[in-house]
């Protein structure tokens, strides 16, 4: 029977959440497609990701080399171009994270397969492979078909698809030898680095007031700032404050930052690009205010105000205070 | 440290308004203001201040129509030293695998140390263009570069990760590195920068002149089609308070006295 | 060092080092800004000699903490005009990229969007929708073209002044028009910021919007565009500012105020008004026209008056000091004296003075107003708006 292909990620000694969405998007697709859902797991000492995986799937493929102990797109690439090229699974599930981003393009290259990146949904019509993809920076959803293949490969959108508890599969958990002849030797994973954490903890406040690309200067970042303030909470942002250097990066909310889950989340000038909303779609209450009325903010948002935000915040930061005293 | 650096001319659409075009394949650009792509810029400030500690030279390469001669000024006012422009019909509908093929075509035969690009674009968020290029040919390469050292023959550099980790990785010259945003801070490229560098080399090649064939390229060459574009469906939408900005105001207020936040 | 040959040009040579400038300046006890200091370094820095210690121009960032309100240049006992030379220097540091990221994205702004917050052009005159105005760039002709300029466009606080300016011209039958979205920056605080490139363009593509649509005369709401058109455009248009316009009016007889306004008002003389078009005497003939207004002066008023921080690309560019902004000392100075109205004629000054009157938590002892606002007022009962 055709297989398809999971490939497990993990980092630091655990399973990362993305593996487990692939599984769930895969057996929908696998039982579909009648084909057998595989969990692809690379990595050294990795048994009990193993066990934890055959919950999830009908087979384990485990690869087990020192080498790959550590995420190294070149040695993950030549194990990979080797188990793909031998089973030929209908489709490979890699997550779009910095894991999948540095791996699945080089790998797709090699095989000579399709690939689409960063998917948030997927379907086979007939043979053909349909995905669904944003662009735009998510004001815009593309339906894009692939190249007929015999063989897919997709990166999938981190928290776009739910992981659900299954009954236990069962699955058969096969130790195939490394592939690895040689030392990999063009890029060498030297060691992780977390950067000093600042003062605040974005993580464990219970009010954020966050920022983004729509705050012009420093000096609304003031007026925003007195919100905050006035609020009890902290000031959070979005990426391009982070770039422009007006808060330090553990301010940041997102994929590439903090995920956080306050009581109250006030995004200001916020569009809300994915990265944005998976680090903090899981807030109490939200409330959003941008100007433009199509912003992707507004469909996580409980409340919105589509309003100029310097007309709005220093207003609502009076009526706070008002209420305060 | 000879440097090449490929960048893309897109429409900034962070703040705007976006509409579909009548076709459903494109959104309508009359409107936008295009410049080039945000990670690209920090790419190409990230070369020049890689040739100005290590001497050197800096190629910005794109592949687009006569509009992107604007992007190309931009890369080479702030210190690229040399431009080309692969341009032909032929190229339309190319995703980002046949677009990697043609700088392919090209780059193979340039000398060069290092190939920057940024990590994604903010148009088609692929992200890539650099990974591809890179395996054609033949080199390693890092995505989502956060910081760059350069060490005798290799590169020392921070990959962004998720949760705010970074991962240290080295690799061997000549590789591709794929740039994040706030890697460094792209300095103004002024007006009077933008005129000198008129005076520089600009080269503009076609599909014959990179040896390419028409299936190799274009939709026929591509790993997908698009084959619509719309508005995501609205699953959910916050209600919009309105009223003016007093009465929004009280709202807000009510709403979180009545959670006890305040 | 293209900009390096401007510098020479200008008259700095003769540079006694009286201190003058740096003693006038409203930013120097603020900043490292020292004008004087700054003559002496350019004259080293165009000749062959070297400073000891060396000099670094790049360095010296405190050079985009000028706001160009031009009290070096008017105190100046031997005409050297420092201001020229700072925006000379500007140029020089532009020209290496060494400008602070909130300038350079105003700056990016202008050229992409044509306006410095770098907001759709297709917004430029969404203020307007719901009033009666003409459009230029639709084939609507009129005598008199009013150039909103780019803060009354698109700052909220100051759109309320451009709708006054309209709804007074409509109430006294004026006949005018706007450029609508075709409008772009005029170029004032491109130039002040030393983009000379930017501005070339600027000023190339205004003056043939202007040629296009064959206008003649121009009426500004902002001494920055008035500033630009007048004084930086190499070229002799008709332009007035409100103020000049208004004065006219009543000079004429043309303009009478049916309401009175019984408020105690100041006025803060805006930079390119006063000091750097000697125009002092029109904005306090239209505020003592209106009935029931008293007029008090500010203890600095006139060619004394004291910058507000909004001008020199300061819109973009904030300074952190311990003294506070120049626009909280005023406010205080204006509750001091008396005022109900701090009354103003300049979008920057209306922003930041009603930024002031907040921070320093006066609100309710003093209000910002436009002088087209209390001109609004006085003509109009609230019951009989005129759209």
């Amino acid at each position: 029977m055709k297989e398809l292909f999971v490939l497990a990620e993990h980092r630091q000694g655990e399973l990362r959440d993305v593996t487990f969405e692939m599984l769930t998007k895969g057996m929908e697709l696998s039982q579909k497609t009648n084909a057998d859902l595989t969990a692809v797991l690379l990595g050294h000492n990795v048994q009990e990701f193993a066990k934890k995986l055959a919950n999830h799937a009908k087979k384990v493929l485990i690869i087990d080399d020192a080498r790959l102990e550590n995420f190294n797109a070149e040695a993950y690439q030549r194990v990979l171009f080797h188990l793909i090229s031998e089973r030929k699974p209908s489709l490979t599930l890699v997550g779009h994270t910095a894991f999948g981003v540095d791996l699945a393009p080089s790998l797709a290259t090699e095989l000579n397969l399709p690939l689409a990146t960063d998917c948030i949904d997927l379907k086979f019509e007939g043979e053909k492979l349909v995905v669904i993809r944003q662009v735009y920076g998510g004001k815009v959803n593309v339906k894009a078909s692939l190249r007929k293949s015999d063989s897919y490969i997709l990166t999938l959108r981190p928290a776009t698809f739910e992981a659900q508890e299954t009954k236990p599969q069962g699955g058969k958990i096969v130790k195939i030898a490394s592939p690895l002849s040689e030392d990999i030797t063009y890029k060498r994973f030297i060691e992780y680095f977390q950067p000093p954490a600042g003062e605040v903890d974005i993580a464990t406040a219970d009010i954020i007031v966050a920022i983004g690309r729509g705050i012009k200067d420093t000096e609304n970042m003031l007026v925003v700032e007195k919100l905050a303030e006035a609020l009890g909470g902290v000031l959070a942002c979005s990426r391009p404050i982070v770039d422009k250097g007006w808060l330090p990066n553990d301010r940041q909310v997102g994929t590439s930052g903090k995920i956080v889950k306050p009581k109250l989340y006030i995004a200001i000038g916020i569009s809300g690009q994915f990265q944005h909303i998976s680090g903090m779609k899981n807030s109490d209450l939200i409330i959003a205010i941008n100007k433009d009325s199509k912003a992707p903010i507004f469909r996580t948002a409980d409340y919105g105000v589509v309003e100029d935000l310097f007309k709005v915040v220093p207003s609502l930061t009076d009526k706070i205070l008002e209420e305060k005293h | 440290m000879n440097v090449i650096v490929c960048v893309k001319h897109v429409p900034e659409t962070a703040e705007a308004e976006i509409a579909i075009h009548e076709s459903r394949k494109r959104i309508k650009t009359e409107d936008l203001v295009f410049d080039i792509n945000e990670w690209d810029d920090y790419a190409v400030e990230e070369a020049v201040l890689l040739k100005e500690k290590l001497g050197g030279s800096v190629t910005a390469i794109t592949v687009g129509s006569e509009d992107a001669d604007s992007t190309l000024r931009k890369c080479l006012a702030r210190g690229a030293d040399k431009a080309v422009r692969l341009t032909d019909k032929a190229f339309e509908g190319s995703d980002s695998y046949a677009i990697a093929k043609i700088l392919y075509k090209i780059i193979k035969d340039l000398p060069f140390d290092l190939i920057l690009t940024g990590a994604q674009a903010g148009d088609d968020g692929c992200a890539q263009v650099g990974v591809v290029l890179a395996e054609l040919l033949g080199i390693p390469h890092v995505t989502m570069v956060k910081k760059v050292e350069s060490v005798e023959g290799h590169v020392k550099v921070n990959r962004e990760l998720e949760g705010g980790l970074e991962e240290i990785v080295e690799a061997k010259l000549p590789v591709l590195l794929a740039v994040q945003t706030g890697i460094n801070e792209p300095r103004y490229i002024s007006i009077m920068g933008i005129r000198k560098a008129m005076k520089k080399e600009m080269k503009v090649l076609g599909l014959k002149d990179v040896g390419l064939t028409e299936e190799e390229v274009g939709e026929s060459g591509s790993w997908i089609t698009v084959e619509k574009m719309f508005i995501p469906p609205v699953e959910k939408e916050a209600e919009i308070l309105t009223g003016g900005v007093d009465e929004i105001a009280t709202k807000i207020v009510e709403t979180l006295r009545a959670k006890g936040l305040i | 060092m293209e900009e390096l040959g401007a510098i020479k040009k200008l008259n700095f040579n003769v540079c006694m080092q009286c201190g003058k400038c740096t003693g006038s300046c409203p930013v120097f006890p603020k900043s490292k800004l020292n004008p004087r200091r700054l003559m002496l370094e350019t004259a080293y820095l165009i000749s062959p000699l070297t400073m000891h210690p060396p000099l670094n121009i790049y360095e010296k960032s405190e050079i985009w903490d000028c706001t160009t309100c031009s009290t070096c240049s008017y105190r100046c006992p031997r005409e050297v005009e420092p201001m020229d030379v700072i925006i000379g220097l500007r140029g020089l540091l532009l020209e290496q990229g060494r400008v602070p990221s909130t300038l350079g994205d105003a700056l990016e702004g202008v050229y992409k969007y044509g306006n410095p917050w770098g907001i759709s052009r297709s917004k430029r005159s969404d203020w307007a929708q719901d009033l009666k105005v003409k459009y230029v760039s639709e084939g609507e002709k009129a005598e008199l073209l009013y150039f909103v300029g780019c803060a009354a466009a698109y700052d909220s606080r100051a759109q309320e002044v451009a709708r006054a300016l309209v709804k007074n011209l409509n109430t006294l039958g004026i006949d005018f028009s706007i450029l609508g979205n075709k409008e772009t920056c005029c170029g004032n605080e491109v130039y002040s910021l030393g983009e000379k490139g930017l501005f070339e363009i600027l000023v190339e593509k205004n003056l043939s919007l202007l040629d296009q649509y064959g206008i003649n005369r121009i009426l500004t709401t902002s001494p920055h565009c008035f500033n630009a058109f007048k004084n930086k455009y190499g070229k002799d248009l008709a332009v007035q500012h409100y103020t000049q316009y208004f004065a006219d009016l009543i000079d004429k007889g043309k303009l009478k105020f049916p309401q009175r306004v019984e408020k105690v008002v100041t006025y803060q003389d805006p930079c390119f008004l006063g000091k750097h078009n000697d125009i002092y005497d029109e904005p306090r003939k239209i505020i003592e026209s209106i009935p029931g207004i008293k007029l008090v002066e500010l203890n600095l008023s006139r060619g004394r008056s004291v910058c507000c921080e909004g001008g020199g690309g300061r819109m973009w560019y904030d300074i952190p000091g311990e003294r506070g902004r120049l626009a909280e000392t005023r406010v205080k100075e204006a509750i001091d004296v008396g005022a109900d109205i701090l009354a103003v004629a300049c979008p920057f000054c209306l922003l930041t003075f009603d930024d002031a009157v907040k921070t320093t938590g006066n609100e309710d002892k003093i209000q910002v107003m436009d002088i087209m606002e209390l001109v609004a007022e006085a003509l109009l009962s609230s019951n009989e708006q005129v759209i």
